[in-house]
């Protein structure tokens, strides 16, 4: 294992967040002006001073005999912390199916779903309901919680918060699959196709990226190399679906276009549990690396001597990563933004403690995405816009307000 | 720190290199050749040397950080390499020179990380593991600040929350590279006093340092390393003369010794000269 100073990691991360990337400037060994620190955190946070060395040891001494169960009722405070956190994230979640179910295209409201339900309604409402609109808020919930999962995974495991699924080319790859598909008429005649390649495309962008990163950087997978090897994948990706558009047909370019913006339309309770099989292993995966990540972010070496096995619980994160954004891109086209600012959100909000991000993303990604799916629907309803511009035009602003109010505390 | 179950008294591993020789890829002299140490239970071995004398090189050859190409790190009888990642880290501690995150953590969840060799992927943490986290950060008194952000510490504090980590894991040997690079003069000194309690704690500590006066005050033994070799072994005083110093450093110098009062009366203390003075 090499030890790197990841400045491009900072300058990555000061020109996304200004405020963290000053923190990042802070940690290292070399003590900051105590006056410079108390600008940055605007109050009298930074000027704290230890005690002199005799005072030290008699301190020391003293908590050694008093100390009671506070530290233990503290850390006891945190994991309940996490647990009502979890909690909350679940009622939003409950309130964003509910909202997505009962808004659509057919004018239907919560009352006639509520009859259809209890079954002895309108059977083109219960149609509506099981048909239509539980699929899609399922689906939206799927790809949602794996695009905020794998999104806060990326970022952990680069060491740098603007790592994102489309950063590192995987999207891309799928959006090549699928507009192949398409172009080539293939899709028209067997729909099916259009997942498959997509997941292909994500797979092959996926296994490229990580090869040139592998020979790039012997002796280790350098992040830094990743996320170029990324970057340039997704360029090329670019050019090849402007080349694959430039020869294709007015109807498959529609089509195209519209389904790189990103369209959960297509939901049915078959895809869904097919990328529900996909998605829970994945996840689990994720999670039970949720210590290793915290490890992770402090840097490669800290995390080898701490115990991590890096380079082992970076391939495997990766490849469970990446194979979630395969599936959720396959299912519901190029959707851009989650993957970025909800981990990004609850970060800010609740801290970096992986243990309690990783599912608070999955959870927060999933309300977020039914929320946009639903804003998609009503807003120039009976006509419907892609998800993809609204988790776009509704994210971004929501990011900037976040880091112009600060953050945690 | 110790005691509290997990690692048996008796077993008290020595961390022993022998002939350790690396090469950096693409560098055509090695950074570390033929370099021969140990570090045993409740002493304090200190090593120094010029810039790019390998010091560094050195200890990530000890940490299992990067593998020799000739020679072997044993922790008591077994090999370095042999070890898992986890058993490794809760037999060896190590607290390198810097470390930066993009992602801000209290000091508390920092010095958590120590249990990570301790706690399986779904294992809770366990009122045992809270108990050891509490301990490392009162012997290295940074609890009032344990629920702070780490990056609003000072330097000297922020260094002690790093080593607190490194008590967390509950390792009995403890490696840390330059650990009082850009202190002050107290933070300094509150550094070595910790290194020597954690010392008579019995852990085997091992220290990168540039700063001999300290060394000579603090440590049991001295290893000093120039361009990669062994330049001379002992204690402080024995290893401290001017040939050698001035050999090694290339700067004329006299030593001192320490003029008290204290324990340390008498160590021998480094003073540079000036060049242009005869």
């Amino acid at each position: 294992m090499r030890i790197r100073h990841d400045s491009l990691d900072r300058h990555w991360g000061r020109s996304q967040d200004p405020r963290e990337g000053e923190r990042s400037r802070l940690e290292p060994g070399d003590a900051a002006p105590s006056s410079l620190r108390t600008i940055l955190r605007g109050r009298e946070a930074g000027v704290h001073r230890g005690p002199h060395a005799s005072r030290l040891q008699r301190r020391r001494r003293a908590a050694g005999r008093s100390r009671g169960p506070g530290a233990d009722a503290n850390s006891g405070r945190t994991l309940t912390h996490s647990r009502r956190r979890i909690a909350l994230l679940s009622l939003a979640v409950l309130v964003a199916v509910a909202l997505s179910v009962s808004f659509g295209a057919s004018g239907l409201g919560p009352g006639d779903l509520l009859r259809a339900l209890s079954g002895d309604g309108d059977p083109a409402a219960r149609a509506i309901l099981l048909k239509l609109r539980l699929p899609r808020a399922a689906l939206a919930a799927l790809i949602g919680g794996a695009l905020g999962l794998s999104g806060c995974t990326f970022q952990a495991l680069l060491r740098n918060p603007l790592a994102e699924p489309y950063v590192l080319g995987i999207s891309g790859g799928a959006a090549v699959g699928a507009v192949a598909v398409m172009v080539t008429g293939l899709g028209v005649r067997l729909p099916w196709t259009l997942p498959l390649g997509a997941f292909l495309g994500a797979l092959a962008a996926m296994m490229l990226v990580l090869e040139i990163a592998r020979r790039a950087s012997p002796g280790g997978m350098d992040t830094r190399v990743l996320i170029l090897a990324g970057v340039i994948a997704g360029a090329f990706f670019n050019a090849v679906i402007l080349l694959l558009l430039s020869i294709a047909d007015v109807e498959s370019f529609r089509s195209a276009i519209f389904w790189m913006m990103g369209n959960l339309s297509g939901a049915d309770w078959g895809s869904n549990g097919l990328l529900a099989l996909l998605l829970v292993p994945a996840s689990l995966v994720l999670l039970s690396l949720s210590r290793a990540f915290n490890l992770l972010s402090r840097g490669e070496e800290v995390a080898h001597y701490l115990g991590a096995s890096v380079q082992r619980v970076k391939l495997t994160a990766y490849l469970a990563a990446s194979l979630m954004v395969a599936a959720a891109v396959a299912a519901g086209g190029v959707i851009g933004f989650v993957g970025l600012i909800v981990p990004h959100a609850v970060r800010l909000a609740w801290g970096n403690d992986h243990r309690l991000l990783l599912p608070a993303s999955f959870l927060a990604g999933t309300a977020f995405l039914l929320l946009a799916d639903t804003a998609a629907r009503i807003v120039v309803a009976p006509a419907e816009l892609p998800t993809g511009v609204v988790t776009a035009v509704v994210g971004v602003p929501c990011f900037v307000v976040l880091l112009m109010r600060g953050g945690r505390r | 720190m110790r005691g509290g179950g997990g690692t048996p008294d008796d077993w008290r591993p020595v961390l022993r290199g022998r002939g350790l020789t690396f090469t950096h890829p693409r560098a055509e002299e090695p950074a570390v050749r033929e370099v021969s140490l140990s570090v045993a239970p409740g002493r304090l071995l200190a090593v120094a040397g010029p810039n790019g004398a390998g010091k560094s090189t050195l200890l990530r050859l000890l940490s299992g950080g990067i593998a020799p190409e000739a020679g072997e790190v044993r922790l008591d009888e077994r090999l370095l390499g042999d070890l898992t990642d986890r058993e490794r880290a809760r037999a060896l501690a190590v607290v390198p020179q810097s470390e930066s995150s993009p992602f801000p953590v209290t000091v508390r969840e920092m010095v958590g990380m120590g249990r990570y060799a301790h706690l399986g992927p779904w294992e809770p943490v366990g009122s045992r593991d809270r108990a050891v986290v509490d301990r490392a950060l009162e012997r290295c008194a940074v609890t009032p600040f344990a629920d702070r952000q780490l990056g609003e510490l000072s330097g000297g504090e922020r260094q002690r929350a790093r080593i607190a980590r490194a008590l967390a894991q509950e390792a009995p040997v403890l490696l840390l590279d330059e650990p009082t690079a850009g202190l002050d003069l107290r933070y300094r000194m509150e550094l070595f006093h910790l290194l020597r309690e954690l010392r008579a704690d019995g852990l085997a500590v091992l220290v990168v340092t540039h700063d001999l006066n300290l060394a000579a005050r603090f440590a049991d033994r001295l290893l000093l390393l120039d361009r990669g070799r062994t330049q001379a072994r002992g204690t402080p005083t024995d290893v401290l003369s001017r040939e050698t110093l001035e050999a090694v450093y290339e700067w004329p110098l006299r030593l001192v010794p320490h003029p008290g009062p204290g324990s340390d009366t008498g160590a021998p203390q480094t003073i540079p000269l000036r060049r242009d003075d005869p």
